[in-house]
């Protein structure tokens, strides 16, 4: 029987993690994703599962990698001030090629900020927020049911690719409530590799556009894991050729599947002349603003990136050659923005609709944007 | 082979550590226990965190992990979760364990979460070249406290019965079968278990207070080293300066943490989902 | 070798002479790669039956030597002090795992 309910979007998103086989979560209460670490509690020991919470934000990945690493699939859900302590241990993870996922449902910032009000300030942070080289995979999905289905994609990119993947959320979507189908068991397809038997301890050892399956402790043969720089069995090295052939192969990893990373949702982009980018609750405004253009003749569309990171540069890149004016409409100072500066070439009009006062943008406000460019 | 060697990386050997500190003795201490007890290596997993103690686990010939400073617990306690019935042991050095990691000491034994964590306390950051540790006794030397170190140290057996943890016991480098027995009788204590090794770090702490070689500071230690009947006559002035040995807790009626999570939390979770499906089945008639 | 390796010598020596060599035979294997001669096995030996003498072949200048073997009493106190896994009592290579 196929289950239509209204639903926050916080739960959507646990709902999701459990289809997925989640089957672990380590936390802190955190305004506002704080239901998710609830829903978790509640539902994970139904299942015979695990479930606790932990006394701050960084001992929360701590436990999230220990369990990976013992053949668990897991969750931890957080908001500005818990992501930036976690990015010591996503860094780790990173280095470890550890598949986790955390969800990250941004707030006003810097610091404290403003806990009850959303922004969409976190997206560099997203990137870059950990120290060193490393690869991350960012997806933002703005509706019901992008919510529902990012989030099993979200776990499926972990596992295939051995690296913590993020789901960026914003205070409006992780909290309102939307009316959702839940989708039967058989229309999800969720990716678990189980670990085969490991006969040595050369786990990392594979070539470009080759993934091994995953390795985790007490499955036969006794590993090492360490946050070192490391070479392909696990021991800590720093030897030069060793250590470059790492850290490209941990960036070739996951920028060799662009093509199955990358996704992103288009409306009205056929004909359109004017293009917004946006994502989240930006993207929601700037839809509802799409369609009043349209009705007053002006031919505009919508890029909504479900994938932030990496970021669209192919896609965009293939508009631009036909769309020559953009508008990035994010709830920031700026961040995306330099993206698309980067991204497309010098004869594109580009602009950007800012703000970081906490109140979303309304269609009306989009829409004035959208008619600032010249006929 | 003797039977505890079958649980060393020998192809990793030589140590990195300096002739004579008590890191690689306690490895062997460790490994000894493992033999004794006779438990499988596949199924032990040791945890360490940064510094010279972090390193012990490269030689084990076990699952291994080495994390970031201060964290080792948090990562051992999601693998205990995770895998009940597996043996996760914790090696720590001073400011893994008391200073950045001071509050996952307290939580991990509020929580009396199963996990076996050996405290190595030499008094120093050795690593990172001889900075004042939370352990480091007061008016000692150090590159960080040039003019003496004001600050006292944690009793680190006075933290742990605060922080209700359910088995403590400490023990030196020179008490070779004292030690292994003791960190034996740790492994075999179901809870949250820790034993505070005091370790000699004669390069870093004992160049800068007169006690240059191992034999010096190892001779040094056995001075500070009292038993608790002899601790318990002294009077708190003369406390202060010695280290008890022995078992201080051992408390095998509290509950460890996964039983209580499998024996309550479980049960009750699918009580209520039972009930849920029949309120559920109910409102289809 | 320093001062005190030289003193850790001495006591082994001014040790042995109090004791007659031991009855029973028990025979030292010495892992010399792994040996960084820090002495603590001479210091903890209680017949004196190991000393500290110049190695120009390891980067740490001494390592151990067994100078009286037959006062090895068996006692294992070196095997289970060494932190480098370089001295062993009574080593049978050839020993099953029990």
């Amino acid at each position: 029987m196929i289950k239509r309910q209204v639903l926050q979007g916080n739960i959507i998103v646990a709902k999701a993690a459990i289809d997925a086989k989640c089957d672990f979560f380590a936390g802190y209460p955190i305004t506002p994703s704080s239901e998710i670490a609830q829903y978790m509690s509640r539902e994970l020991p139904k299942l015979g599962k695990d479930f606790i919470q932990m006394e701050d934000e960084i001992a929360s990945l701590g436990a999230c990698i220990g369990a990976a690493l013992s053949g668990r699939k897991v969750l931890t859900a957080t908001s500005g001030p818990g992501f930036s302590l976690m990015q010591e241990h996503l860094g780790m993870a990173v280095m470890a090629e550890i598949p986790l996922v955390i969800v990250n449902v941004m707030r006003g910032g810097p610091s404290t900020g403003m806990p009850t009000k959303p922004s969409q300030a976190d997206i560099m942070q997203a990137r870059w927020g950990t120290h060193g080289d490393h690869p991350i995979i960012a997806l933002y999905p703005a509706f019901a049911e992008q919510l529902y289905f990012e989030t099993i994609r979200a776990f499926n990119l972990s596992e295939k690719f051995w690296n913590p993947v993020i789901i960026l959320l914003d205070e409006v979507i992780a909290k309102a409530h939307e009316d959702l189908t839940i989708p039967r068991k058989k229309d999800i397809s969720v990716y678990w590799e189980k670990t085969k038997k490991i006969e040595d301890l050369n786990i990392y050892d594979r070539k470009i556009g080759q993934n091994p399956p995953r390795v985790d402790f007490f499955k036969g043969y006794p590993i090492h894991i360490d946050g070192l720089e490391h070479d392909k069995h696990g021991w800590p090295t720093t030897d030069p050729d060793t250590v470059q052939k790492m850290q490209t192969l941990r960036m070739q990893k996951i920028y060799h599947y662009l093509d199955e990373i990358v996704k992103f949702e288009e409306y009205e982009m056929d004909d359109a002349e004017i293009m917004l980018f946006s994502f989240g609750v930006s993207a929601r405004s700037a839809l509802a603003a799409v369609e009043m253009a349209r009705a007053e003749g002006i031919r505009a569309g919508l890029f909504q990136a479900l994938t932030i990171w990496p970021f669209p540069k192919k896609a965009l890149a293939e508009r631009f050659r036909r769309v020559k004016k953009v508008l990035t409409v994010e709830l920031n100072m700026g961040q995306a923005k330099y993206e698309i500066e980067r991204v497309a070439p010098d004869d594109v009009d580009k602009r950007a609709l800012l703000r970081a006062n906490g109140v979303p943008f309304t269609p009306a406000e989009v829409l004035a944007a959208i008619k600032e460019f010249p006929r | 082979m003797r039977d505890y060697e079958r649980y060393i990386r020998y192809r990793t050997f030589p140590t990195p550590w300096c002739p004579g500190c008590g890191d690689g003795t306690i490895l062997k201490s460790i490994a000894m226990a493992f033999a004794e007890l006779k438990y499988d290596a596949d199924d032990i997993v040791v945890v360490a965190g940064i510094g010279c103690s972090g390193r012990i686990p490269t030689f084990f010939n076990t699952n291994t992990l080495h994390t970031t400073h201060g964290r080792a617990l948090t990562f051992a306690t999601g693998i205990k979760l995770a895998q009940p019935d597996k043996h996760v042991i914790v090696i720590s050095g001073d400011g893994d364990a008391l200073a950045i990691g001071g509050n996952h000491l307290i939580h991990a034994a509020r929580r009396n979460i199963g996990i076996k964590m050996i405290l190595i306390n030499n008094g120093i950051y050795g690593m990172t070249g001889g900075q004042v540790s939370p352990l480091t006794p007061q008016k000692f030397f150090t590159e960080t406290t040039p003019y003496g170190n004001i600050e006292p140290r944690f009793d680190v057996v006075d933290l742990l019965v605060a922080a209700k943890a359910s088995f403590v016991a400490r023990e030196t480098v020179n008490r070779l079968i004292p030690l292994k027995q003791v960190i034996k009788k740790s492994f075999q204590h179901r809870g949250f278990s820790v034993v505070e090794v005091i370790s000699n770090c004669h390069i870093n702490l004992g160049r800068k207070n007169r006690m240059k070689n191992p034999i010096d500071m190892t001779r040094w230690i056995a001075t500070k080293t009292v038993t608790q009947p002899e601790y318990d006559k002294l009077d708190p002035e003369a406390r202060r300066h010695k280290y008890p040995v022995g078992v201080f807790v051992e408390d095998k009626e509290r509950l460890e943490y996964t039983d209580l999570y499998y024996q309550h939390i479980v049960p009750a979770a699918k009580a209520e989902a039972e009930r849920e499906a029949a309120r559920r089945a109910g409102r289809k008639k | 070798m320093e001062k005190f390796e030289q003193d850790l010598n001495e006591e082994a020596l001014a040790r042995r002479r109090k004791k007659e060599p031991s009855r029973k035979k028990n025979n030292l294997t010495v892992v010399r790669v792994y040996c960084k001669g820090c002495g603590l096995c001479v210091d903890i030996c209680p017949t004196g039956t190991l000393m500290l003498e110049d190695n120009h072949e390891s980067k740490y200048g001494v390592s151990v030597r067994v100078d009286a073997p037959d006062h090895c009493i068996g006692c294992k106190q070196c095997e289970l002090r060494c932190p480098d896994f370089a001295i062993f009592v009574n080593y049978d290579k050839n020993e099953e795992e029990p």
